[in-house]
C-alpha cells in the first residue's frame, strides 16, 4: 500500500505542482492518476520512487516513509516504465531487461535466464533477446520497457504515460496485455495518463487531478462515470460518460430473440410465416453452420416468389456483432447503432448466432442499469 | 605536331625520378634516422591524444553536470589552443628540457579544444528519457555515468578523437624545432637543412600515411566498441548530425592550427 499524506510539491519559482494530496493506493490494484497537463500527476508518481522530493507531507510504502531509504536502493525495488520506454540504446534487449537484477548483484547467467522468462511473459519472441532497441518497433520497445520494469519482481510498478507514444491499435493491444499481466501478477500499479478512456480501461480506481495539483475525485471507474463529484470531473470524463459507463455492464442478460432467425435453404414462404409469428420487420439469415449472413426485410419477403431461397434475396449487411458471454452493453449498443436493421446480432464464443436484440430492448436494459448503479456493475469489463 | 600525351609524360618524368629517389633514400636510411623518428612521431602523437582524452573526459563530465563550469572551461581550452605551439615548446624547455614531455604537454593541451566540446556534446545527446530511466532503475550517479551515459556518448567522443589524432600527428613535426619532432626531424634536419628534397618527401608521405592509418584504427575501434550504433534508424540521426557538425568545425580549427 502506498500512501500520500498531505503531500505538496512547490518549486522555488512558486509553482505548485502537487497541492496537499491525500491518497491511498491499495496493494495489488491498479490506480490511475489522470489529469490534464499541469495537474501534477507525473510529479506525484515520481515522489513514490524519490525522483522528486515533496516540499511538505509524506509518501509511505506499507507505512514506511520513502525518505528512509537511499534512492538507488529504493528504486531497485520499484518497477518504472516511461513514455518512450527509455531503453538503453547500447544494450541488447536481454541486457536491458537484466538491468535491475544486475544492479542487485545477480549473476550474469541468472539475470540472463530471467530476461528470457520476461521476454516470453510480455509476448516477445526469444530471438529478440540479442537485438538492440532501435531494431524494434515502438510497441515492442514498450513491451521490453515493461519486461525491464518487472525483471526483479518488484511489488510496485510505476507507469508514466507508457502507451501514449504508440499508435491507437498498438496502444489497445498493450493495454489488453497489461490487463492480462496484472490478472496474473497482481502488482501495486500506479499508472499516469491524460486519457480518460485509458484510465477507465486500465484502472481499478481512478484519481482525477485538476490543474494546480489538487485531487478532484478518487473512485472506481464506473462510479466516476456515474457520479462525477463536480463540474470539473464531469467535463474531464466527457459528456458521453453515460455511454462509456455501459462498458461496465455485461451484455449477457440482454433479452436475445432467437425466433427471428431463418436458415439458408428456407423458402421465402417459410420466412414470411416466421416474420408474421415474430411480428418483426427484419429477419436474420444464417448459413447452415448458424453463422450470420445478413438481414432480410419483411417487405422484401412479401415481394419474393414463394419458392425463393432466403439466402438468395437481397440481404442487408449485419455490421459487427457482439459476443454475448464477454462483451458489455456498450458493445451491444454500438452493434445495434451501426446495424442498418437497427438490431444487434449476439453471437456465441464460436461465432454462431444466438439471436438479435433491437434498440428498443437495449434501451430498456440501459434504463435498468442507469437506475441501479450499485448492483449491476461488474468488477472489470464484464 | 606535338603529342599531348608525350608532353605530359615528359613533364611527369622528373617527378617520377624524384619519387624513386625519395623512396630509395627512405629505404636506405630506414634504420637511421627514418625508423626511429617515425616511432618517436607515433609515441609523441599517441601519448598526447591519450593524455588529452584522459583530461577531457572529466572536464566534459564536470561541464555537463555543472553547466556554469562549461563557458569558462571552453574559453580556457580555446585560449590554450590560441597559444602558438612553438612558443609553448620553448616555454617548457626550462622545466622539461629535451624530454618528450616538452612536446607531449602542449600537444595534449591542444587536443582539449577538440575533445572537451565533443565529450560535452556526446553526453548532452544522451536522450533525457534514457537518463531518467537509468536513474529510476536505481543506478547511482557514478554508475549511471560509467555504464549508461559515457557508453552512449562513445560515437561522438570517437568522432572527436579522429579529428584530434589527425591534427596532432600533423602538429608533432613543429616540435622538431626543439629537437623532438618525429618525422619533422627528417624534414627539417635531413631535408631543409641540407637543401635535399628526398627526406622532405619521405617525411611528408609517412606523416600523411600515419594519419590515415590512425584514423582507420579509430574507425575500427568505434565499430568494435559500438556494435549498437552500426545501422541505427532515422530516429537517432539528430545525435549523429551533431557529431558530424562538431567534427566539421573541429576540422576547420585543426586546419588553422596546422598552418601555424
Amino acid at each position: 500500500m502506498i500512501t500520500f499524506e498531505g503531500v505538496t510539491k512547490r518549486y522555488p519559482d512558486g509553482t505548485v505542482a502537487v497541492d496537499d494530496l491525500d491518497l491511498t493506493v491499495p496493494s495489488g490494484h491498479t490506480t490511475v492518476l489522470v489529469g490534464s497537463s499541469g495537474s501534477g500527476k507525473t510529479t506525484a508518481l515520481r515522489m513514490i520512487n524519490r525522483m522528486v522530493e515533496p516540499t511538505a507531507g509524506r509518501v509511505a510504502i506499507d507505512g514506511d516513509d520513502v525518505r528512509g531509504q537511499d534512492p538507488p536502493v529504493l528504486r531497485r525495488s520499484i518497477g518504472y516504465v516511461i513514455q518512450q520506454a527509455g531503453l538503453f540504446p547500447h544494450r541488447t534487449v536481454a541486457d536491458n531487461i537484466a538491468t535491475v537484477p544486475r544492479l542487485l548483484g545477480w549473476s550474469r547467467r541468472r539475470a540472463r535466464s530471467r530476461a528470457g522468462e520476461l521476454l516470453e511473459l510480455v509476448g516477445l519472441e526469444p530471438e529478440h533477446a540479442d537485438r538492440y532497441p532501435h531494431q524494434l518497433s515502438g510497441g515492442q520497445q514498450q513491451r521490453v520497457g515493461v519486461a525491464r520494469a518487472l525483471a526483479a519482481d518488484p511489488p510496485i510498478l510505476l507507469m508514466d504515460e507508457p502507451f501514449s507514444a504508440v499508435d491507437p491499435v498498438v496502444r489497445a493491444g498493450l493495454q489488453d496485455e497489461l490487463l492480462r499481466l496484472q490478472d496474473e501478477l497482481r502488482k501495486t500499479v500506479v499508472f499516469v495518463t491524460h486519457d480518460i478512456d485509458e484510465a477507465v480501461k486500465i484502472g481499478d480506481s481512478i484519481a482525477v487531478l485538476r490543474p494546480g495539483g489538487r485531487l478532484a475525485q478518487v473512485d472506481r471507474p464506473e462510479r466516476l462515470l456515474a457520479d462525477p463529484a463536480d463540474d470539473f470531473v464531469e467535463a474531464f470524463v466527457g459528456y458521453d460518460r453515460g455511454v462509456r459507463r455501459l462498458s461496465f455492464f455485461p451484455a449477457r442478460d440482454l433479452p436475445l430473440r432467437s425466433d427471428v432467425i431463418v436458415t439458408a435453404g428456407d423458402t421465402a414462404a417459410d420466412a414470411r410465416d416466421v416474420a408474421r409469428r415474430a411480428k418483426e420487420p427484419w429477419l436474420l439469415v444464417v448459413d447452415s453452420r448458424r453463422r450470420p449472413l445478413g438481414w432480410v426485410a419483411a417487405e422484401a419477403l412479401a415481394a419474393a416468389a414463394d419458392e425463393r431461397d432466403v439466402a438468395d434475396l437481397d440481404l442487408v449487411g449485419y455490421g459487427h456483432v457482439f459476443t454475448v458471454s464477454t462483451d458489455s452493453l456498450r458493445a451491444a449498443l454500438d452493434a445495434a447503432v451501426l446495424s442498418p436493421a437497427g438490431r444487434a446480432v449476439g453471437v456465441a464464443d464460436d461465432g454462431t448466432a444466438l439471436g438479435a436484440v433491437a434498440q428498443t430492448e437495449l434501451g430498456a436494459a440501459i434504463w435498468a442499469v442507469g437506475g441501479d448503479e450499485h448492483t449491476g456493475a461488474v468488477s472489470r469489463h464484464g | 605536331m606535338a603529342d599531348p600525351a608525350h608532353e605530359v609524360w615528359a613533364a611527369a618524368a622528373p617527378l617520377w625520378g624524384w619519387a624513386v629517389e625519395s623512396a630509395r633514400w627512405g629505404w636506405q636510411n630506414l634504420d637511421d634516422p627514418v625508423g626511429p623518428l617515425l616511432a618517436e612521431h607515433v609515441l609523441l602523437s599517441y601519448a598526447s591524444v591519450l593524455i588529452g582524452l584522459v583530461l577531457a573526459v572529466p572536464l566534459g563530465v564536470l561541464s555537463v553536470r555543472y553547466r556554469v563550469v562549461y563557458p569558462p572551461v571552453l574559453s580556457g581550452v580555446n585560449a590554450l589552443y590560441a597559444i602558438p605551439s612553438l612558443a609553448l615548446f620553448f616555454l617548457l624547455l626550462p622545466y622539461t628540457a629535451f624530454s618528450p614531455w616538452t612536446a607531449i604537454i602542449p600537444l595534449a593541451l591542444y587536443t582539449l579544444a577538440i575533445l572537451v566540446p565533443n565529450v560535452v556534446d556526446g553526453l548532452n545527446q544522451v536522450p533525457d528519457h534514457v537518463r531518467q530511466a537509468a536513474a529510476a532503475m536505481g543506478f547511482s550517479p557514478l554508475r549511471r555515468l560509467l555504464q549508461v551515459e559515457l557508453p552512449v556518448a562513445v560515437p561522438v567522443i570517437i568522432a572527436g578523437l579522429r579529428v584530434a589524432a589527425v591534427a596532432t600527428i600533423s602538429m608533432v613535426s613543429v616540435a622538431s624545432l626543439v629537437g623532438l619532432g618525429g618525422l619533422g626531424g627528417v624534414i627539417l634536419t635531413y631535408g631543409f637543412a641540407r637543401n635535399f628534397a628526398a627526406p622532405v618527401v619521405v617525411g611528408i608521405t609517412l606523416s600523411v600515411a600515419l594519419a590515415f592509418a590512425t584514423d582507420g584504427l579509430l574507425v575500427l575501434a568505434q565499430r568494435a566498441l559500438t556494435p549498437w550504433a552500426r545501422d541505427r534508424g532515422p530516429a537517432r540521426r539528430g545525435g549523429r548530425g551533431l557529431a558530424v557538425r562538431r567534427r566539421a568545425t573541429a576540422a576547420a580549427r585543426a586546419g588553422e592550427k596546422g598552418a601555424l
